[in-house]
């Protein structure tokens, strides 16, 4: 850190939050809030001379509360830069610290935020991981029992630079403690708070019960577990160290403590799992191992850097196997355990490739994204012809198109990442993906549809979910119906109303609209947008009385295609189940509804030649088809 | 040592019970067994953890002779405290309820209806915590065809309520604790206190 500081290239702002990034890749403009430390930084030489002569004592945050700071204080000893700040929410204006820094001159009370707009290429989020409070678990007493502490208020009892100068003690009555036990996944892997695990905590519980062991060799530890988790390199064998150590690991996770009121005493009521037999011990200190969660702000960083979030809260990276490093923004990159609960190595690993990943930016003139983008035209535009509209903008989930009444929409391409949302919202259809047009898309429907379409199965899959389930349905030979035509967009959100119509109009037996789920939605929000509109579409299909299961919308992702493959099957039966002549007279009635809704689809720039050229094609190639 | 065939016909019985569906989330940690009154009042062999793996894994013999299909009382202290949130009691009266359709015997009692004096108010019905009493259609000797409360075995918990709220004295838990003895026992208790 301190060499970080002193690089020449690397300024550190300190004690700076962010609070508004507008821009886009390579060209970010970052507002920053340098809040005031009411001491001068180009003047303080960190010699702590304030703080001494500072009469305010107030908790420490960085010793866990267990210690006292000034209200002229640095966080901790470390701290760099090495900056005094005075905390004016526990200052009594005495003037005592201006006087102790003397001819320095150093303290100013008359220092105010300063607000700055940076120009910035590429950003790296680190902001890592907060504590889970074991509070609420009232069964094992956290804030209750004066003996239980966590697994950071046992850190700092362990350190040297801490409150008690690496001197573990008792809070109860200060005595050293000769029976310890260590709870593990207090809080994670429990449905009631996080299900999920927090990664790094085996070890951790490891590590501090060998570093107590070794500090007091006759401390008897016992650590309590479900499962001891210990998969990367070298993991194992420091297990191993910690049973050669004497180190106790007991297999059941505690249901209660209980405390004696006089001694202080803690019991634990477990079950010895390999034993099957419920067992009780007596502790002097007990240390839950609470589990990792989102930095508390967390919600509103990801919404100030416009970045989603995974279902647990953490920042969602873009592909969680090919892409873990880039955050589905452009030129936002995570590093650490603001993404995902980490350990040191993985975290130093994320980070060295996260700084890597933006010098890519950094040292290039231009940027490549995917051809795959939106593009307005500007003469169907309504907003351009003063008409109020802006359903585009609110469509992106990616804040790439500018509106503004009475102008023509506009696309700014380097936020596009090509979902289609725009164009499947559009309601005047001027709005078009590239290498996704509507002519191209309403050539491949009038392809697949061109013989005996009442026996068809369109099916519109996204890109990245359901495409992948039908491909693995593949791979896997899961049987389906050979009657399934299937045909690719990059999201559910690009599924424009006029295609299914078109796809009704030409005769199609049954449409599958198909996506992610939407917690893996590849586009943020896009999957919201398709859903929404299937919705729409459901309802008006039922009220023209269109039979059930002939539209059907199913999420379904890249790993389930066993599911594409069932769905394709049950598509197929609910297809059988109508008798033939029934189905070509409900065809025929809907065509002329169809019609209705289609009236302009003409219109869209290059769909009639589109259509001529592709109804020649299929033409001319049933001509040369082989009657089976 | 005769091999136990791993097939999943118990489980999948047990998963379409209601109550039953979540028994294959269970990760064996142990919660439900250290928080049971069961276990730690009256039975150390008591297990709650070791029942949901015996039913998970198809031990079809052991499961219907294992005490604790028959004890737990679903007072649902555990049911809080498990972190897959899993309804413990439910999955044991899937099991129990398993075990009485195939005609196993509660090894510990249940209440017992006395078809003679039963009048069919409801009361039993109405109380009962478990809902293991219905009225039934039946034909009582000497009685005829007659609406009686019958006990379902499967669901009764032997717990009393029945017996103590019947006003015709029908219904009766076997002979540890029947009226009589119950009073022979605060009577002795309370001499014993005089004294």
């Amino acid at each position: 850190m301190v060499d970080a500081a002193r690089q020449p290239l690397i300024e550190v702002k300190a004690y700076t939050e962010v609070e508004k990034v507008e821009g886009f890749v390579g060209n970010f403009k970052v507002t920053l809030r340098e809040k005031a430390k009411y001491v001068r930084a180009d003047r303080c030489n960190g010699c702590a001379a304030c703080a001494n002569a500072c009469p305010v004592e107030v908790p420490n945050y960085f010793e866990m509360n267990l210690a006292p700071r000034k209200a002229a204080y640095v966080p901790m000893s470390q701290s760099v830069p090495l900056i005094y700040n005075i905390d004016m929410d526990a200052c009594i204006h005495c003037y005592k610290c201006v006087e102790a820094c003397g001819a320095l001159e150093a303290i100013d009370f008359s220092m105010e935020d300063k607000v700055t707009e940076e120009d910035i290429g590429a950003i790296v989020v680190a902001t890592g991981f907060g504590h889970f409070d074991p509070t609420p678990m009232t069964e094992y007493g956290y804030g209750r029992f004066p003996n239980v502490i966590t697994a950071m208020e046992m850190e700092r009892l362990n350190n040297s630079a801490g409150a008690t100068h690496g001197l573990v003690i008792r809070p109860s009555d200060n005595n050293r403690p000769q029976k310890l036990a260590i709870i593990n996944c207090v809080g994670s892997r429990d449905k009631r708070y996080n299900p999920s695990c927090s990664n790094f905590c085996c070890m951790y519980a490891i590590k501090n019960a060998l570093l107590l062991k070794q500090m007091n060799p006759d401390m008897d530890i016992s650590i309590y577990y479900i499962d001891i988790r210990t998969p990367s390199k070298g993991y194992e064998e420091f297990y191993d160290r910690a049973r050669e150590a004497g180190i106790k690991f007991i297999q059941g996770r505690p249901a209660e403590i209980t405390e004696d009121p006089d001694s202080h005493q803690l019991f634990i009521k477990s079950e010895d799992i390999t034993l099957g037999r419920v067992i009780e011990h007596e502790y002097d200190l007990v240390m839950l191992n609470q589990a990792a969660v989102p930095q508390p702000d967390q919600d509103h960083m990801s919404s100030v850097l416009n970045v989603a979030q995974s279902p647990g809260g953490w920042f969602m990276e873009y592909h969680p196997k090919l892409r873990p490093i880039d955050s589905p923004t452009d030129g936002i990159f995570f590093a650490g355990a603001c993404q995902g609960p980490k350990d040191i190595p993985a975290s130093v690993a994320q980070g060295s490739a996260a700084a890597s990943r933006a010098s890519r930016i950094l040292h290039s003139d231009t940027w490549q994204i995917e051809p795959t983008v939106a593009v307005v035209w500007s003469d169907r535009c309504v907003s351009g012809k003063g008409q109020a509209c802006g359903i585009c903008e609110r469509a992106c989930p990616y804040g790439a198109i500018d509106y503004t009444k009475g102008i023509s929409a506009e696309v700014i391409t380097a936020k596009c990442h090509g979902c289609g949302a725009c164009v499947g919202e559009c309601p005047h259809d001027a709005i078009t993906q590239l290498h996704y047009t509507d002519a191209q898309v309403l050539a491949q429907i009038r392809t697949l549809l061109a013989v005996e379409p009442e026996k068809k199965i369109l099916a519109f899959r996204c890109q990245w979910c359901s495409y992948g389930g039908a491909d693995l349905a593949g791979t896997s030979h899961f049987e389906y119906s050979a009657n399934e035509r299937g045909l690719r967009v990059m999201c559910s959100a690009r599924m424009d109303a006029d295609l299914i119509y078109e796809a009704y109009r030409l005769g199609a037996g049954a449409i599958l609209y198909s996506g992610c789920h939407p917690q893996d939605c590849h586009y943020i929000t896009g999957q919201i947008v398709g859903a929404k509109r299937a919705a729409r579409l459901e309802k008006m299909f039922a009220r023209l009385g269109m039979s059930p299961g002939r539209f059907r919308t199913e999420w379904i992702s890249a790993a389930e295609g066993d599911k594409y493959a069932r769905v394709i099957n049950e598509m197929q039966a609910a297809l059988d189940a109508i008798p033939e002549d029934q189905l070509k007279a409900e065809i025929d009635r809907l065509k002329p509804e169809m019609e209705k809704k289609l009236t302009k689809l003409n219109e869209i720039p290059g769909v009639e030649e589109a259509m001529i050229q592709v109804d020649f094609i299929v033409k001319d190639l049933l001509n040369k088809a082989v009657p089976v | 040592m005769s091999h136990q065939t791993l097939s999943d016909s118990l489980a999948e019985q047990v998963k379409a019970i209601p109550g039953g569906e979540m028994l294959m989330m269970c990760f064996s940690c142990g919660t439900c067994t250290s928080k049971c009154m069961i276990q730690e009042k009256l039975e150390p062999n008591y297990n709650p953890r070791r029942l949901i793996r015996e039913a998970a894994f198809n031990f079809e013999e052991t499961a219907f002779t294992d005490q604790t299909t028959w004890l737990c009382s679903a007072c649902d202290l555990c049911y809080p405290a498990c972190p897959q949130k899993i309804h413990i009691s439910g999955v044991i009266t899937a099991v129990k309820q398993l075990a009485v359709a195939q005609g196993r015997q509660n090894p510990y009692q249940v209440a017992k209806v006395d078809e003679s004096t039963c009048v069919a108010c409801g009361l039993c019905v109405q109380v009962c915590p478990y809902q293991a009493i219905t009225l039934t259609e039946k034909k009582v000797p000497f009685r005829g065809m007659i609406s009686v409360a019958s006990v379902d075995p499967g669901k009764c918990m032997a717990c009393g309520m029945c017996n103590a709220a019947c006003r015709s004295t029908s219904i009766r838990l076997s002979q540890d604790f029947n009226d009589n003895r119950v009073l022979e026992n605060l009577w002795s208790w309370l001499e014993s206190e005089a004294a």
